[in-house]
């Protein structure tokens, strides 16, 4: 009697046993898919948290150069103004009123972000910020800029059209 | 996951994209832009350059700056095309000891492989820099017609560039691809790929999820160059017959020509005429002289028809020509055409190609980007963007909630993405009304009853007060399911009344076709409709107004005003229900004038606030 009652005990044991293992393995596979989900969900916002960000930010360079192709085109007209100028004399009346408009259009360019890029003769040549367009014989170190030929721009510090330079290349005996 | 770079590697010019959140992205440049010249060099300053920094010094420094080496990748010394480049091509080349060309550049001997290596390591560091990522892995181009030993040239240049190469890809097929065009049963494509320097065409088969070469064809000694330079040579040949000087001797007059000719092509392509404007061109002894000439598409079209004929007929003997020369099948038999490269932006390329297969060529992605965002979407296919990425659902139709006047007022507009929620604040219509009806419709149609109803549900025990006063809150609620809740609540009370719609997007296809082409049939007649119900709901609103006024003005409104606006307030009733909105406009606006004379009187008793603080209307008088 005795013996078969602790039997009993013993598979009641071992039923239970068998359940908590069970409901361990079920909260365990649980815990595991929660975690999944979590880590998914988390991910996600934080996409879409970096997506704003960057979404800022090319908005921000979006803004920045949604002139450029307008500013672009205007340097043709600051061009012609130099042009233009180069034929008058010093001394022409007319000079300084052009001279002065052409400042005026440069004001405008320079309030949206336009600047000039500062190229020297004598200086490197540097195909970050200038474009060879031919070479001159000079006494002037070979690959130096000997002659600006046109100038450079660039807006918001981004080159829009590089300065036009010849270089200076050694003479020939 | 690290991204897998989508690259054209072109003749002139080359292109990156990549896959982001499952749409093609074509990637700046360190420079701020979208294409990267071909182009390598070793500077007079003994500095390596790539790309547009490069192309910048060329002209000082023509030995040294190496490209076209898309023309020489991968071929024997003794092939008759490297034999016709070497002729025009201004570096040195030589035979390699295994056969193949080999490029000087600096003091050194480079192969083609290892020079294009350089335009992918800088389209390599710009895509790092621009993502923010290391990129190990690419997809690269390559002309369909590209034999075993060009591909593998190309494939080592991507490996010396340090990418693992997935897959080396036809051009055409990138460009069906960044189309979607291989999702097809089995069609017949066409590519017409007309670059700066090269023109080629391919025959494509589909099928099965497979694209396969047909045939080839094209020149490789066709492009866009020959365009521009055909209109300078005419331009500049009208200059001298005008004003007898040649400025194609004078190096900066003619660059600014090219780059205005350039523009004016570009120009052309929208515009049927363009006015080409360089002062100070030149000068003689007279002084300056300027240019000044009008170009119209016509001409343009004149200069450059046998060009455009000579491309089309290429296109008849790649696909009509017998197999293995051409693909043995009729114009007929061809099912799509797509558009790449910049030249084909001119409308009468794309017009002869409409004629010569009877039908519209694709052409909606920037025909310079189109093959690298095909390389991008194959690249998105080989890492799984494409197939595995978390398929978040889409509302099909617009979800709404009816208002006054049997309006459908939009809460969630159609292809919003779920999960999402979105709530509004809506009042009663009438004076003490105490319940509301939340009616809930899908469909575009501006009214509720030609849409489809998905559920009512009656909000009730709103305390009475007048029209426009109680708050009640209405919550659209769409989960990843698709199982749209709505819930109404009174602010003020904070009772709450809701329901559960399961099958708010699960009508089915032919349902939401049909729902979709009513709204575009009825949008004209849809439109007068709810432009009708607005100036009714206007009218109602200012009757009421109105009649508020003057009962709350009550004696010290003199008789004859207030006889006036109950005049007009019966003139709008009177038209308020007939259909003809411009008439209910009309007379709103003549109650709305005659209202205003009950604010004047007030004031002028002296109920009115102090003098200063009137309004400006009345400071004018």
């Amino acid at each position: 009697m005795e013996d078969d009652q602790k039997k009993e005990t013993t598979v009641k044991k071992n039923k239970s046993e068998i359940q908590n293992e069970t409901s361990t393995a079920e909260a365990e596979k649980l815990k595991q898919e929660r975690d999944e989900y979590l880590d998914g969900w988390k991910r996600a916002k934080a996409d879409l948290i970096n997506y704003k960000k960057e979404e800022t930010q090319r908005l921000e360079q979006f803004a920045k150069f949604s002139n450029e192709a307008l500013v672009a085109e205007m340097l043709n007209v600051l061009d012609s103004f130099d042009l233009g100028l180069a034929t008058l004399p010093e001394s022409d009346p007319g000079r300084r009123g052009i001279e002065m408009i052409k400042a005026q259009c440069l004001e405008i360019l320079k309030r949206y972000g336009l600047e000039v890029v500062q190229t020297a003769v004598g200086k490197m040549f540097d195909p970050a910020q200038e474009e060879a367009v031919g070479e001159v014989e000079s006494a002037a170190p070979p690959g130096t800029v000997a002659e600006v030929v046109g100038r450079g721009y660039a807006l918001h510090g981004r080159i829009v059209r590089p300065a036009r330079v010849k270089i200076s290349k050694q003479q020939s005996k | 996951m690290p991204k897998i770079l989508g690259i054209d590697l072109g003749t002139t010019n080359s292109a990156m994209a990549v896959m982001e959140g499952g749409e093609p992205r074509v990637l700046e440049n360190q420079e701020g832009n979208r294409t990267t010249p071909s182009v390598v060099a070793i500077s007079k300053s003994n500095e390596r350059l790539a790309g547009l920094l490069a192309k910048r010094q060329s002209v000082v420094n023509p030995k040294n700056t190496i490209f076209s080496m898309k023309r020489l990748i991968g071929r024997k010394f003794s092939d008759p095309e490297v034999a016709r480049d070497k002729s025009w091509l201004p570096y040195e080349m030589k035979e390699s000891a295994s056969g193949g060309v080999e490029i000087k550049m600096g003091d050194r001997w480079y192969t083609p492989e290892e020079i294009s290596a350089m335009v992918l390591q800088k389209l390599k560091a710009d895509a790092e820099a621009k993502l923010g990522e290391k990129i190990e892995e690419a997809v690269i181009t390559v002309p369909a017609y590209f034999d075993d030993s060009q591909r593998q040239a190309t494939k080592n240049a991507g490996e010396i560039a340090g990418f693992k190469v997935k897959r080396i890809l036809n051009e055409p097929t990138a460009a069906a691809l960044a189309y979607g065009l291989n999702r097809q049963k089995s069609e017949r494509i066409v590519v017409y790929d007309f670059g700066g320097g090269t023109f080629d065409i391919s025959l494509l088969e589909v099928g099965d999820n497979t694209v396969e070469v047909k045939a080839t064809g094209g020149d490789t000694h066709l492009g866009g160059d020959d365009f521009d330079k055909r209109i300078t040579e005419y331009l500049a040949g009208e200059y001298k017959k005008q004003e007898g000087v040649d400025i194609s001797k004078d190096a900066l007059a003619l660059q600014r020509l090219k780059e205005a000719v350039e523009r004016a092509k570009h120009e052309l392509s929208t515009a049927v005429e363009t006015e080409i404007n360089l002062p100070y061109i030149t000068s003689d002894n007279a002084g300056p002289k300027h240019f000044l000439m009008k170009l119209s598409r016509a001409k343009l079209e004149e200069l450059v028809q046998d060009l455009i004929d000579r491309s089309i007929k290429l296109i008849q003997e790649t696909v009509t020509a017998p197999v293995p020369k051409g693909g043995g099948i009729k114009l007929s038999e061809i099912d799509e055409v797509v558009l790449v490269g910049g030249q084909t932006r001119m409308p009468a390329i794309q017009e002869a190609v409409k004629k010569l297969f009877g039908k519209e060529p694709h052409k909606g992605i920037n025909p310079d980007e189109v093959v690298a965002v095909g390389a991008a979407v194959q690249a998105g296919v080989l890492q799984g963007d494409v197939k595995d990425i978390l398929l978040l659902d889409v509302t099909p139709l617009t979800l709404s909630i009816e208002t006054l006047g049997s309006v459908a007022t939009p809460m969630i507009q159609k292809n919003t993405t779920v999960p999402t929620s979105k709530t509004q604040v809506f009042s009663t219509a009438a004076d003490n009304q105490t319940s509301v009806e939340i009616h809930i419709g899908q469909g575009e149609r501006p009214m509720m009853a030609d849409n489809k109803t998905l559920a009512r549900f009656i909000l009730d025990g709103i305390p009475p007060s007048p029209r426009g006063i109680p708050q009640v809150e209405v919550v659209f609620d769409i989960d990843a399911n698709g199982i749209l809740t709505v819930s109404a609540k009174d602010k003020a009370t904070g009772k709450a009344q809701s329901v559960k719609i399961e099958a708010s997007t699960a009508l089915s296809k032919d349902e939401i076709e049909r729902l979709k082409r009513e709204a575009a049939e009825h949008a004209s007649e849809d439109e007068k409709k709810r432009v009708l119900i607005e100036a009714r709901n206007q009218a109602e609103a200012l009757v009421y107004a109105a009649e508020k006024a003057v009962k709350d003005a009550g004696d010290k409104l003199p008789e004859d005003i207030k006889k006036s606006v109950e005049e007009k307030i019966a003139g709008v009733k009177e038209v308020k229900e007939k259909d003809d909105s411009e008439i209910i406009k009309a007379r709103v606006s003549e109650l709305s004038a005659e209202l205003q004379k009950i604010g004047e009187t007030l004031y002028k008793q002296g109920n009115g606030p102090e003098r200063a603080d009137r309004p400006e209307s009345d400071r004018h008088q």
